[in-house]
């Protein structure tokens, strides 16, 4: 069943003394299925956050159509049984943690009883239940990060719209965010986010979309994008002689040295593999043979350089 | 959930932010100071303390209520689209109008709350000089409160669409024209003002009149102020700030949050 709908969504706006004309976003269609983690990939500028904004409706389409479970955006009851994370952490800083969520929590019309024990299950699910009684302004870019997740999953909505969840948080920060969107797509949640993290995107979506200059360029699962092929493969040894060494960086595509350890990269399996076999003819060790598969940062740079040069 | 409720959620939460704001208590402190100086102007002006006393104490009421209805009002709802606190409001089922109606009616509590503040002071400083109380007083405070009321909706007009400082400009000069209306229509009825009459006439009809609000003389000098005409002005007031607010609303509606 479908959760998020666009076709042909469009923003221009109108910029500058003169009001010059930019098309923002070019007629995006978007199909995001209930229970899946679905990606919004692109590089900034690309038309993640208009996107976004339209759904979620803050900025008003110019064109094209667009719902949420059914409901034509932007519509408020289109937003009913949705969570939204802004970019940015910008909240309501003379507020403690707890009152935020107490008020967030009221303008969606949760009772006071169910106030009361899903706020602080909310601080403890996103790591800040010492946290409650402090203002917002005291706390940290991570902390504020996390209780703007806390804000989205207040009133327990099916929907989680993120805008670039994991920016600016430290990699233990990260790691959270990632697991907590894990679980809930495992509490039966469907989340949209955006991201130009993309090794964290990599990680945790079903489904991507690529957008670039307004437009999405791909779009599917995760894994039909990547594909099965390998794209290189990693070999790192040890306690070979200068001149295999040599011998074997005129064979990879790339060769480091580090101390007793030697790092090649070649294009396929095969090359890796005669590697080996010299490597193991002249009583060197192989630490590690990994395949590099295509990863997410290879395609959108592929797709940026691909329409670069159209 | 209503729109009632989430109005009221809005201007809840709106009249907490302004409490928490310092500026509010350094204006309210200087109110005091200006009402609590009424004593010593007093000593200044022998034979006319009672006019003194009440004449300044109006007069910090309505100045100060200004200061906090224009910049306390400005910020709070400019702040909201700077700091983009909105977003996660508005992305919620909330309609635009509820939250624009919600930060007008937390700032009108916040008004209420300051003119009572205010008042206390002056009704303080009048209780310990032993002047007498008229009901004219309350009918002047009241239409200041009025007259607050609506340079907040002006304010919230102009906050709706341009940045706070050219809001605050805007809002100052409509609270100095408002005052001088009478004076500008009578320029332009004057002779050899005929190329000039049609503007002033059209400020004059188009702008809202705060002179009429303005009683703290009559009032201060003793004079009885009929019912009537104060229910009037705080009749024309109500519906030209409903006017600024339905135009606010209409222009924020259409407002893109980029």
């Amino acid at each position: 069943m479908s959760v998020i709908q666009a076709s042909g969504l469009r923003k221009v706006f109108r910029t500058g003394f003169l009001m010059r004309a930019v098309e923002a976003v070019k007629g995006v269609d978007l199909d995001v299925t209930e229970g899946e983690i679905f990606g919004f990939i692109g590089p900034n500028g690309a038309g993640k956050t208009t996107t976004i904004k339209m759904l979620t409706g803050l900025i008003m389409p110019t064109g094209g159509s667009a719902s949420i479970h059914g409901i034509p955006v932007p519509a408020p009851a289109s937003r009913k049984r949705l969570g939204f994370l802004p970019e940015g952490t910008f909240f309501h800083d003379y507020l403690t943690g707890r009152e935020f969520l107490d008020f967030h929590a009221r303008l969606l019309g949760v009772p006071s009883a169910t106030r009361h024990e899903q706020i602080p299950a909310l601080l403890e699910r996103v790591g800040l239940p010492h946290a409650g009684d402090l203002r917002v302004r005291r706390y940290s870019k991570g902390m504020r990060q996390r209780i703007g997740l806390a804000q989205c999953l207040i009133g327990d909505p099916d929907l989680l719209i993120l805008d670039e969840p994991m920016s600016g948080l430290d990699p233990i920060g990260r790691k959270d965010v990632r697991e907590l969107i894990l679980s809930l797509r495992d509490d039966g949640k469907t989340i949209f986010f955006t991201s130009h993290i993309l090794a964290d995107a990599e990680v945790v979506c079903d489904k991507v979309a690529i957008i670039l200059g307004g437009e999405i360029v791909q779009h599917g699962y995760l894994d039909e994008l990547l594909g099965q092929e390998v794209e290189g493969v990693d070999l790192v040894v040890e306690g070979i002689s200068a001149e295999l060494h040599d011998a074997l960086s005129d064979e990879a595509t790339r060769a480091v040295a580090q101390g007793s350890r030697h790092l090649f990269e070649f294009r396929d399996e095969s090359g890796a593999e005669k590697a080996c076999d010299r490597v193991r003819a002249e009583g060197g060790r192989i630490r590690s043979l990994v395949p590099r598969r295509r990863s997410l940062e290879d395609l959108l740079i592929r797709d940026m350089e691909r329409k670069e040069s159209a | 959930m209503n729109s009632p409720t989430r109005v009221w959620v809005v201007a809840q939460n709106t009249f907490r932010e302004a409490v928490r704001d310092k500026l509010l208590y350094n204006l309210l402190l200087f109110a005091a100071a200006m009402i609590g100086s009424s004593i010593v102007l007093a000593k200044l002006h022998i034979g006319y303390d009672e006019r003194i006393y009440r004449d300044v104490g109006l007069a910090a009421i309505a100045f100060f209520g200004v200061l906090i209805a224009i910049f306390v009002g400005i910020n709070l709802v400019y702040r909201e689209i700077s700091l983009k606190t909105v977003y996660s409001m508005l992305a919620k089922p909330v309609h635009r109008w509820e939250f624009l109606v919600g930060k007008y009616l937390g700032l009108i509590i916040l008004l209420v709350v300051e003119v009572a503040i205010m008042s206390s002071f002056f009704l303080g400083v009048l209780w310990l000089k032993d002047s007498s109380v008229t009901p004219a007083m309350f009918s002047a405070i009241f239409l200041i409160f009025v007259e607050l009321s609506l340079i907040t909706a002006v304010a919230i007009f102009f906050s709706s669409f341009t940045t706070p400082y050219l809001a605050g400009m805007f809002t100052v000069a409509i609270w100095i024209i408002g005052h001088l209306l009478g004076d500008l229509r009578a320029f332009g009825a004057q002779e050899g003002s005929e190329s000039l009459r049609p503007i002033t006439e059209l400020l004059y009809w188009s702008l809202p009149n705060l002179d009429r609000l303005d009683i703290k003389g009559p009032a201060a000098s003793g004079a009885v102020m009929e019912a009537g005409r104060v229910w009037f002005s705080a009749a024309y007031a109500g519906l030209y700030s409903f006017a600024l607010l339905a135009g606010s609303v209409l222009l924020f509606q259409r407002r893109d949050f980029r």
